[in-house]
């Protein structure tokens, strides 16, 4: 591994720039939320208040951390940089600055679907691990939530990858030179884009952290460093998702070629890849502004009678139509 | 093994070593406090009874763990149907699949299920 892969991993377009995406996601998200119930949202720190979400982050690490007494102290601890670690690796698949991302294989998109399921897996064990009264009500409500969407998630996945011929994201944002996937599977689309709102726990889906009904949902016992790192895998979460939207369904960083020039045309390419990311973004914030939370049953009752259906609807469709 | 193999093992340890590196150097900005007493008993809600800590017993959650061990198992499957070789397939046996039942043996132990 060369010195230049390990700053692409860590540095850019790897993980430091998805954590900055991270906390401006963070921002654009609360400051949407305001303006959309006439309020301002973050103003004081930075301009517009833009340095809100990472003043928290510090402000939440110099906090005194409690370990309940009967908390599992090593999944209490080390739970939240490994639930961290999930989103950060599956951002170093994603294409920016070309059509292949930082590392790219044939088969990368089956680990993303495990990433997916290992953040939903390892949230459900940091609640455990607190053993609080609204951990354990909140980790009931996740995992019948994650039974409820995971399977069109999935679905919504491998429709792009029978499109492309290819269980790889590189693969995928190169079949959409012509023509990008949200035009021939628009229902798996929506359907991701719908899974991941469940999977980011917003609304209409934040059923597992519902602060009126179970104060901080499976978070609550935990407070100082954890607590900040978890709020910081959420957003990192949010970005990866709609990066992964952006790859899987909008060209990736495709777009007009206008420079001859390799370098000229990344930075042509990471432009795209942005004004995409932040639309995803947006559309996702105004869906979660706008819709109030349902219940766990009529959660998982929609997930199993509407969006599976729609989701292997246009599997099928795709299939008949588009196998070669 | 290729650089490109390299990379794939490479890059998702150097990012889970770094992420553990800042997170304890992170640490030293804060205090940490343990112990018994009211303050750091699970938070009640305002209630009397203090939940302690034990198993929970619950089917739907060994319903939802066994779920994901299928479903781990299925997408393994039906990707190493177009595999070309068998390299990457078994790499994502034993890494991907290998912490998901880690972390499943963990979930069906806390959801009851004695083994």
């Amino acid at each position: 591994m060369l010195a230049t892969d390990i700053v692409e991993i860590l540095l850019f377009p790897g993980l430091t720039f998805f954590v900055v995406v991270a906390f401006l996601f963070d921002w654009l998200d609360r400051k949407t939320y305001a303006r959309m119930q006439r309020r301002i949202g973050p103003l004081i720190a930075g301009p517009s208040g833009v340095l809100q979400p990472v003043a928290d982050f510090f402000k939440l690490t110099t906090k005194e951390e409690i370990v309940p007494e009967f908390s599992d102290r090593f999944i209490f601890f080390y739970g939240p940089p490994l639930f961290f670690a999930a989103p950060a690796i599956g951002t170093i698949f994603i294409p920016i600055l070309g059509e292949t991302g930082i590392v790219s294989n044939d088969f990368d998109l089956l680990f993303i679907l495990f990433i997916i399921a290992f953040s939903a897996l390892m949230a459900a064990l940091l609640g455990y691990a607190a053993s609080g009264r609204w951990s354990t009500i909140a980790i009931g409500r996740l995992v019948v939530q994650y039974t409820g969407y995971e399977v069109p998630l999935i679905i919504a996945l491998v429709t792009p990858a029978v499109l492309a011929h290819s269980l790889s994201i590189s693969g995928i944002v190169q079949a959409q030179q012509s023509l990008w996937y949200v035009i021939l599977a628009p229902l798996s689309f929506i359907v991701f884009i719908i899974a991941a709102l469940a999977e980011l726990e917003k609304p209409p889906f934040d059923i597992p952290s519902a602060k009126t009904e179970i104060v901080g949902g499976w978070m609550t016992e935990y407070s100082g460093r954890p607590l900040a790192y978890i709020k910081l895998t959420k957003n990192l979460s949010y970005a990866f998702l709609s990066a992964l939207v952006v790859s899987l369904f909008l060209g990736g960083p495709l777009g007009p070629v206008l420079f001859s020039d390799p370098n000229f045309q990344a930075v042509l390419y990471f432009i795209y890849f942005g004004i995409k990311l932040f639309v995803v973004g947006f559309l996702i914030y105004v869906i979660r502004s706008a819709l109030a939370r349902v219940r766990i049953d009529q959660a998982v009752r929609f997930f199993w009678m509407i969006i599976t259906p729609l989701s292997m609807l246009q599997l099928g469709l795709i299939m008949i139509l588009w196998w070669k | 093994m290729t650089a490109l193999n390299l990379m794939i093992i490479g890059g998702p340890l150097l990012i889970v070593i770094a992420d553990l590196i800042v997170y304890l150097a992170v640490g030293k900005l804060g205090t940490r406090s343990s112990g018994k007493g009211n303050k750091f008993q699970p938070f009640t809600g305002g209630e009397e009874q203090i939940p302690v800590r034990g198993t929970y017993q619950s089917e739907l959650f060994v319903f939802a763990a066994i779920f994901m061990v299928v479903e781990a198992f299925a997408l393994l499957l039906a990707g190493s149907f177009a595999s070309p070789t068998n390299f990457y397939p078994l790499l994502f046996l034993g890494g991907g699949g290998g912490a998901i039942l880690i972390v499943t043996w963990w979930l069906l132990v806390a959801g009851g299920v004695k083994f």
